[in-house]
């Protein structure tokens, strides 16, 4: 029973002035009427009206007289079961087609807003891995001579935390090693150049172009020569690979790498720098990381160096990481080392029979060299 | 109490002449100049917490001031930006304000926030929505030009373009026309508005002179 007659609506009609105002509405017998708050009435028979639903909320029911110069509106939501009731059904297949209608646009609506949701998530994901990729392929057309550049200003530019130690044996030592891995490496114009930094923290690291610091605290905790050439492997690979620069497009957008293809070289020099000063200096992605270790084990092999030598330095990082958490600097930047060590000797497996060589060097002398300077 | 617009429409401000006992229910900041006899108080915009979410949602400020007059006095009152206003007279009927139109109301008008929803906020319009009902003006302000129409069947609008509607349109959000040519001639995603009822558009987007501005950047 819908015996409700008096609903908060409004009408439409161009004798009211602005064409609408607020109305109560009233349901009678034969139709429906409005009546404004200056008194005026307004009717449409209810043989005669023409419904429509929809409105902001798409519940709002609409009565138009024949000539639609006439519109009465209700929002109540019981107004449509009391429009019906009053109607004595002969409104009730108008109202239901409109609810047909109405919700098959609800349907699309819906589809529409669901669409567009996922086609927003595809779109970050794809413009995150497209800025990746652009990244990657712009630093692949940008000459060499950028990386070195980036690597001067920023190493010329940087505390690294200790003075460099120019100890012959030493410096001679690390040469060694370099000058056995660097015939090998991706990149074969790279000049590599390499500074000794006296600290006890057990850190190396790679900047753009081949500007390699090792620090002597990571030269004193190797037990074997092989050692630290699996870490510099490590880190001149983050060289041959451009991870620098890939990093420095990555973090300035593809508005960078474009200016790099287009010639603007100096801003990026000095941006890039910046970004290098003001983050960790190994802070390299998860990615990159992975990709370092293998090639930097493909360089241990090339070179006759065994390759697992890396992985023991991993472990020797591992068995000291509870004596010396804080002076571990290279592990602390270079996360996960018992899946790497995994990784690195699953990586062995598949590489072709090698006779490894061991380097010529007086490791025990070298280790005393740094002592004995520590000391002075 | 009578009320004019001034050098519309780029730099639109309202003049409101106040006779005595007369008030004025404006937006936090919207007063440009004022008779000294006015008195000024600061209220919530409808309480506490609706004032909070008007803040928070409807772009609009926590607080709204009463301007009242003891003696015949003059009240000028601005927007932040550059654009036309407009003045509506509610009789007994509701409008729907986008984030940030509102200006000013006659005190019989009653001020609220409502939910637009996610299509809303799809098409850039705003989750939430000043809605203004009840007796009197209410004044209210655009980006650029307002120009306004009688919708009777459906009508296309492009998104960031609407000020201000009646509950009585329909608004869905759809593209200008199939998926490629919406992408590539940058309308995008439009709203088509169903009438009966009456919109208000702005001239300019807000979002389209910040996109012009981000590709001049550099």
């Amino acid at each position: 029973m819908h015996d409700e007659t008096f609903f908060t609506g409004g009408v439409f009609h161009e004798s009211i002035e602005g064409g609408r105002s607020g109305a109560q509405i009233e349901l009678g017998h034969d139709r429906v009427q409005a009546v404004t708050g200056d008194g005026e009435r307004f009717f449409v028979q209810y043989s005669e009206c023409q419904v429509d639903i929809g409105g902001y909320n798409d519940r709002m029911v609409f009565c138009r007289n024949e000539d639609r110069s006439l519109t009465i509106f209700c929002e109540d939501r019981k107004y449509p079961a009391a429009l019906a009731y009053a109607a004595g059904g002969l409104l009730d297949e108008q109202l239901q087609e409109r609810r047909q209608k109405l919700k098959s646009q609800n349907r699309r609506g819906h589809g529409m807003v669901l669409g567009v949701l996922v086609g927003a998530v595809v779109l970050i994901v794809g413009a995150y891995y497209g800025i990746q990729a652009a990244g990657v392929a712009a630093v692949k057309a940008v000459p060499v001579s950028v990386d070195e550049q980036i690597g001067q200003y920023s190493y010329e530019s940087m505390d690294p935390g200790g003075a460099e130690l120019h100890d012959e044996v030493v410096v001679a030592a690390i040469h060694e090693m370099v000058d056995r891995l660097a015939p090998h490496a991706a990149l074969p114009d790279l000049k590599f150049e390499v500074h000794i930094i006296q600290a006890s923290q057990i850190n190396a690291f790679c900047l753009p172009g081949g500007v390699i610091v090792v620090y002597t605290g990571l030269i004193e905790a190797a037990e074997q020569p092989e050692q630290v050439a699996g870490v510099l492997a490590h880190e001149m690979a983050h060289a041959t690979q451009r991870h620098g620069l890939q990093r420095i497009s990555q973090s300035l957008g593809i508005a960078a790498a474009a200016n790099l293809l287009i010639g603007d070289v100096e801003g990026i020099l000095v941006l890039g720098s910046e970004l290098f000063q003001l983050a960790s200096i190994n802070s390299y992605s998860r990615g990159q990381e992975g990709d370092a270790d293998a090639e930097g084990v493909r360089m241990m092999h090339a070179a006759a160096l065994d390759p697992l030598s890396m992985a023991q330095f991993f472990e020797i990082m591992k068995e000291q990481a509870g004596n010396l958490p804080a002076q571990l600097t290279w592990i602390s930047t270079h996360p996960d080392h018992d899946a790497r060590i995994i990784s690195i000797r699953e990586q062995m497996g598949t590489l072709p029979p090698q006779d490894y060589q061991t380097l010529d060097l007086d490791w025990e002398d070298v280790q005393s060299r740094i002592e004995k300077k520590a000391d002075e | 109490m009578e009320s004019e617009i001034r050098n519309r429409p780029a730099f639109a401000n309202i003049r409101i002449t106040l006779d005595p006992g007369d008030e004025v229910v404006a937006e936090a900041d919207a007063m440009a100049s004022m008779s000294a006899s006015i008195t000024m108080t600061t209220r919530w915009s409808g309480g506490v917490l609706r004032g909070i979410a008007k803040r928070i949602f409807g772009g609009e400020s926590m607080f709204v001031n009463v301007f009242k007059a003891e003696e015949q006095s003059e009240l000028v009152l601005t927007q932040p930006f550059p654009g036309d206003m407009e003045c509506i007279d509610l009789k007994g009927t509701t409008m729907y304000l986008q984030p940030g139109a509102f200006i000013a109301c006659d005190p019989g008008v009653k001020l609220g926030l409502g939910w637009a929803g996610i299509k809303m906020g799809i098409a850039r319009e705003g989750l939430f929505r000043l809605k203004v009902s009840g007796e009197g003006r209410v004044w209210f302000g655009a980006y650029g030009g307002i120009f306004t129409r009688e919708i009777e069947e459906e009508y296309i609008v492009d998104s960031g373009h609407l000020v201000a509607y009646e509950p009585s349109i329909g608004v869905r959000i759809g593209m200008a026309g199939g998926v490629i040519s919406s992408l590539m001639s940058g309308e995008g995603l439009v709203t088509r508005v169903t009438g009966p009822g009456r919109i208000y558009m702005q001239s300019r987007s807000f979002g389209g002179l910040a996109a012009w501005t981000n590709a001049h950047l550099y």
